[in-house]
């Protein structure tokens, strides 16, 4: 009987301390905002870069206080949906809400039409492009066919048995844009600086399933790789939102293979292997978030699809430039100089990589001479580019 | 037993468990208190809340039920993740039909029904690699586990791919229509919430209160001499996993039809194992099984809270729900030890 | 070699062993013989280690020696060969005879299994998997890895139960031939036939007690007269029904199940008819009433109830682990007995629960958990638990741990309820109440029915030479 009023006792006190603990929660701030990231914000990479620049935000845009969750997928959160978290950041007083992830198209598009007085940024998603959204959701992508050709350029100047592997996340538009970028980039230097045969060079995409490795669901990137390394492929370009491509790459140049990687999304990707590491091409979220959060804090926020090009004065200029390629330690200088050109030539214009003849995979014409893509082509690309190999869809 | 001694031990349970937690929350320097306050925050504090408790506490409670029936056969049905996936295959199935014609309801209806079927066949698969193969049934439903877990991925690669996609991330969305229904500001759908409660109350009648419960305990206590009373232990095992199996498979069902609204290759939410737990501590009894689902929905809806206010990793609800269950062990096997010494 | 002198061992108020006295000779093969229960295996443990002694002495030659463990045991060199092969049936052969062994070098093992094979004869393929060997053939590798660790005294536990009389030959060679390179051989059997083949000297244990002990040449009736008590001229009850019409045939049932199992038994038993099955343990009668009941299929020959039996009861000797469920109450076996409706009230077999409880005055309620229940109140349980129209009922060691009361109500109670169209039938290990209480006599003897007769045509002495197989004429 003692315990048992003991147990009231404690019960008492701890009810009494939790509610003046609660009323000492919740310090003001004017304008928070959720972002939700489908990988841990530690990745050095995809999440990463998302995460870096919602801190940014915090001194950007004053005012502005960064609620958020990472993990969000359902391996890792099992039971637990976007529009669940988007309720649980909306009662802490999240006035918009960032999700980061293609996976979360379904969630946010249900999430936006429960919340409609919430904004929504759904990362590189086509929601209004395809008329899918409500007016409170907008999407928010990177040019980065920039950086995956300069990734592709670099991968060509710098392999040496021309076999150039693409660690490839799932396929969707997205995924076959970048890795036909990247490939488009490869093949010109190959074929224009290296003046080697096209035929001779190899570029492969194996696909893992998902935008990073889950045990026992997807292919395991790290065995990808080796895979990639072991039948000869010296150029490894990863496409997945982490970094086993550069580990695996590290790794081997430590056992004396000469080979490397060039990971991807995050501008400090290349920390984790510096030796292997030819550069990364990255985002950074940081103009994109600025327009945007800045735009519905002072309440101009309206429908839009932003997809930000490379400031091309400056590619690497945090606060301009959505889209970049920091260059490795370990590129040449020959190198180098090769794709300062190559970047010049992109940015007047001179050069469009997406421009005819080009074919699909399966022979089917994509361009015709002389014929430049349109946005709509590149951001929707159906397949795979002749000389590429590995799955369309 | 009598009320007392129940109280007893569900008082020491609780206390044991809060200290050995407590105690590794001081460890790592994280207060308790906070932790329980964000965790009581983060599920029972708003309605909102309350409801992503219980779109936890329905397919657990599902799956907990079908435990008690193999359980109360003597049986170990660790498939309960198979039999879950296989549920919510069997309803993607139905709910990718075309031109069924069928209204809405009447085919998330038949969804259900088939996911039944779906996860009962699962589980009539371990009963029949045990009672005729002489496999146990734990290796068994292991190795059906992976079965289904490759079939789930399979198809979502395969033939249930996105157009024009290649992902793991699912398949695509059903229409609107065939979302159960859930009304404004409400965020689990009613249906859901009723027949989880039928379902419930009809375990409890059949477990505690019909010839069949009882020829179902009579062959998990004894089957040799359950043979004597003209019962066929096999059968009723056989029984008792189909519908294991099939209440799995509903839980699975309303994954798909409720939750997630398609196929995802996580659609079990790893529920099965839990159920595992949940019915563990509830000592294999029926009565406190929804209590107990309640309280692991909570600490598992609750947990989403901790990074989000505390920046600590949600893995701890899991630890906190270890701990529960180990010191729900450990009281049941020192009064049990205390009972035989006497 | 080894000398026991006045060894008592007590269980509790339980007497098993009485100032048991013997000596082991090097060289020599010293059988023990008794029926059940005679102290036979309370003897082995003592001497393996597994129990210690309460009172008496051992001396090994000629010193004074404590047996605390079976590690104590082994270090004078006593080995024991278990009617159950100690060995892992996953493993080869090879590995089996390595277990135990410092030296773990396969080649050494392998050329030392091979001539002790050659030495007794025996033909074992080092790489076979121990689980496709006969019982006989794993015997015989314990038996060479007993003698490779040194054994210089050897224990054997009913050797020959369970093994083809070819296997036996073997045996019988290989154990003669260490006694005549100097081992000291203990046997334990019921056989006497063994002991007639094998032994240079024999001690009879009867009650825990010596009863006797020769040397050759034998006297066989001597001997069993010692084994058995004489019991006083009893009387088999009245034939209350006129044996009638036949119940149940068995026609050439053969099975494996068990250490004999059942060995082409043909039998009929008609109605009205009370069969005791005798027997030493596990000579067929618990595997004959399992498949009676219907619990075990037979391998080959047929079962067939004659006129329908439409029900029967089984009553087995282990009353709680297979007969009850521990974990249910007295009333939830009521329940279970009897074909009610699919819903259970609280109502529910709770007025026959009452009345069973009362008629059968079991001490417990309706809502008693029968893991409660001492063996008496057991017994009437199950009793209490067979419907009142069941025809056959068939039971192994009814009155087993019942005192004299009880055991007498028992019988009072099933002569009382055996009906003109139905029979009884019951294996027991104690004659007096086979010869009692059963109006025919069915003697098992390794599998086989030896014995078939009117309980008032046969007599205390012919009932003991039929179970240790002195009387092998098939009726």
């Amino acid at each position: 009987m003692k315990s048992l009023i003991f147990l009231f006792q404690s019960l008492v006190i701890l009810c009494f301390l939790m509610f003046s603990l609660s009323s000492s929660f919740g310090a003001e701030s004017t304008y928070p905002f959720g972002l939700l990231m489908v990988g841990p914000a530690n990745d050095h990479g995809w999440s990463q870069a998302h995460f870096e620049a919602g801190q940014e935000m915090e001194k950007v845009l004053p005012g502005t206080k960064m609620i958020y969750i990472d993990k969000v997928n359902p391996a890792d959160r099992p039971g637990i949906t976007v529009p669940m978290l988007v309720d649980d950041l909306v009662s802490k007083g999240a006035k918009l809400i960032i999700g980061n992830s293609d996976d979360m198209k379904d969630g946010m598009r249900e999430a936006a039409m429960t919340h409609p007085d919430i904004k929504f940024i759904h990362i590189s998603g086509d929601d209004v492009v395809t008329g899918k959204a409500g007016v409170n959701l907008s999407n928010l992508m990177g040019r980065m066919e920039y950086g995956k050709m300069m990734a592709g350029f670099t991968a060509a100047m710098s392999s040496k048995t021309g076999k150039i592997g693409y660690l490839g996340p799932l396929i969707n538009a997205e995924t076959r844009r970048l890795t036909a970028a990247a490939y488009l980039g490869a093949r010109y230097a190959w074929t224009k600086i290296r003046k080697k045969d096209a035929a001779d060079l190899k570029f492969k995409v194996s696909w893992i399933g998902f935008w990073f490795n889950i045990p026992g669901v997807t292919s395991d990137p790290t065995l990808v790789t080796n895979s990639f390394i072991n039948s000869g492929y010296d150029v490894i370009i990863s496409g997945i939102d982490t970094t086993e491509a550069l580990v695996v790459a590290g790794q081997k140049r430590k056992e004396g293979k000469n080979v490397w990687a060039i990971p991807y999304d995050y501008v400090g990707a290349c920390t984790t292997a510096p030796k292997a590491c030819l550069g990364v091409p990255y985002f950074n979220w940081i103009p994109g978030y600025t327009q945007m959060i800045g735009n519905a804090m002072s309440g101009k926020w309206k429908q839009e699809f932003l997809w930000l090009d490379p400031d091309w004065k400056s590619i690497n200029n945090m606060k301009t430039s959505s889209v970049g390629f920091k260059a490795g330690d370990s590129l040449g200088e020959k190198v180098k100089e090769g794709l300062a050109d190559f970047q010049a030539s992109l940015a007047d214009g001179s050069l469009n990589l997406f421009t005819g003849p080009l074919n699909f995979q399966d022979g089917t014409v994509f361009l015709k001479d002389k014929i430049t893509a349109t946005d709509d082509q590149i951001w929707n690309l159906p397949q795979l580019l002749e000389g590429m190999e590995g799955a369309s869809k | 037993m009598s009320i007392i001694l129940q109280m007893r031990r569900i008082v020491m349970i609780s206390v044991l468990a809060l200290s050995a937690v407590s105690l590794l929350l001081m460890l790592l320097g994280i207060s308790p208190l906070t932790i329980g306050i964000t965790l009581a925050k983060g599920s029972i504090f708003s309605w909102l809340k309350f409801n992503h408790v219980l779109s936890v506490w329905i397919p657990l409670l599902l799956c907990s039920c079908g435990l008690l029936f193999t359980f109360r056969a003597g049986l170990w049905n660790i498939g309960v993740e198979g039999q879950v996936i296989c549920g919510a295959i069997g309803a993607t199935l139905v709910l990718r039909l075309d031109n069924t014609g069928l209204p809405p309801a009447a085919l998330l209806s038949l969804a259900l029904f088939s996911s039944f079927l779906a996860g009962g066949l699962w589980g009539a698969s371990a009963g029949l690699l045990k009672t005729r193969g002489g496999v146990n049934e734990i290796f068994g439903g292991l190795g059906l586990n992976f079965v289904a877990q490759g079939a789930v991925l399979w198809l979502i690669l395969g033939p249930w791919k996105r157009a024009g996609m290649a992902s793991m991330s699912g398949t695509d969305l059903f229409p609107r229509e065939l979302w159960m229904w859930v009304p404004q500001g409400w965020r689990v759908a009613p249906a859901a919430i009723v027949l989880v409660i039928i379902i419930f109350l009809l375990t409890s009648l059949i477990l505690n209160a019909s010839q069949f419960g009882l020829k179902i305990k009579a062959a998990g206590f004894n089957p040799q001499a359950s043979r004597l009373f003209g019962i066929r232990p096999n059968l009723i095992c056989f029984m008792a996993m189909i519908i294991g199996g099939g209440l799995a498979g509903l839980a699975g069902g309303v994954q798909v039809s409720c939750v997630y609204h398609r196929l995802i290759p996580s659609i079990s939410s790893g529920y099965g194992y839990l159920a595992l737990l949940v019915v563990m501590l509830a000592g294999y009894k029926v009565a406190p099984v929804p209590i107990i689902c309640l309280l692991f929905a909570c600490l598992a809806a609750g947990s989403i809270q901790l990074p989000i206010t505390l920046q600590v990793d949600s893995s701890l609800s899991g630890v906190i729900q270890g701990a529960l269950v180990l010191s729900g062990l450990l009281v049941y096997g020192l009064q049990q030890g205390k009972r035989r010494g006497h | 070699m080894i000398e026991l002198a006045d060894i008592s061992k007590n269980f509790g108020k339980v007497q098993a062993l009485h100032k048991v006295s013997l000596k082991v000779h090097n060289s020599s093969i010293h059988g023990i013989i008794g029926e059940n229960g005679a102290g036979k295996s309370t003897l082995m443990k003592i001497l393996t280690g597994f129990i210690s002694k309460s009172g008496g002495d051992f001396f090994f030659h000629s010193e004074s020696i404590d047996l605390h463990s079976p590690k104590d045991a082994r270090k004078i060199g006593i080995g024991m060969l278990y009617q159950e092969p100690l060995d892992f049936p996953q493993l080869s052969v090879l590995d089996n005879f390595m277990v135990g062994t410092a030296d773990f070098s396969p080649v050494n093992q392998r050329a030392a299994l091979s001539r002790l094979c050659t030495n007794f004869g025996f033909n074992l393929n080092p790489e076979s998997k121990v689980e496709e060997l006969t019982v006989g053939e794993r015997q015989q590798l314990e038996l060479m890895r007993l003698i490779r660790d040194g054994a210089k005294i050897l224990i054997l536990d009913e050797p020959t139960s369970g093994i083809s009389e070819k296997q036996q030959e073997l045996l019988f060679g290989a154990l003669r031939r260490l006694r005549n390179d100097g081992v000291a051989i203990l046997l334990v059997s019921h056989k006497l036939e063994e002991i007639e083949l094998l032994c240079d000297e024999v001690t009879v244990l009867r009650h825990g007690k010596m009863a006797g002990y020769q040397k050759r040449p034998f006297d066989r009736e001597e001997m069993l007269h010692t084994m058995f008590d004489t019991l006083p001229v009893s009387q088999p009850p009245a034939v209350k029904h006129i044996a009638g019409d036949p119940l149940l045939n068995f026609h050439k049932v053969t099975s494996h199940v068990g250490r004999s199992g059942l060995n082409s038994v043909s039998t009929t038993i008609r109605s009205g008819e009370v069969v005791g099955l005798a027997g030493v343990d596990g000579s067929g009668q618990s595997v004959f009433l399992r498949s009676a009941f219907g619990l075990l299929q037979p391998e080959s020959g047929r079962i067939s109830g004659c006129r329908e039996v439409t029900t029967r009861a089984f009553i087995p000797a282990d009353r709680l682990t297979e007969g009850l469920i521990p974990g249910l109450t007295i009333r939830e076996h009521h329940i279970l007995s009897k074909k009610s409706g699919p819903i259970i009230t609280s109502k529910s077999g709770l007025e026959k629960t009452r009345d069973a409880i009362k008629t059968y005055s079991i001490r417990g309620t309706s809502e008693t958990e029968v893991e409660n229940l001492s063996g008496g109140n057991l017994q009437r349980l199950l009793l209490s638990l067979i419907p009142a129209d069941i025809q056959l009922i068939l039971m192994e060691s009814p009155t087993r741990g019942l005192d004299v009361q009880s055991a007498a109500w028992t019988w009072k109670h099933l002569h009382a309820r055996l009906k003109a169209e139905g029979a009884i039938i019951f294996a027991s290990p104690d004659f007096e109440e086979i010869m009692e209480q059963s109006t025919r006599i069915l003697v098992f003897y390794n599998g086989s029915i030896t014995l078939d007769t009117p309980t008032k045509a046969t007599n205390y002495q012919q009932l003991s030479r039929a179970v240790t197989g002195e009387d092998n004429q098939q009726q």
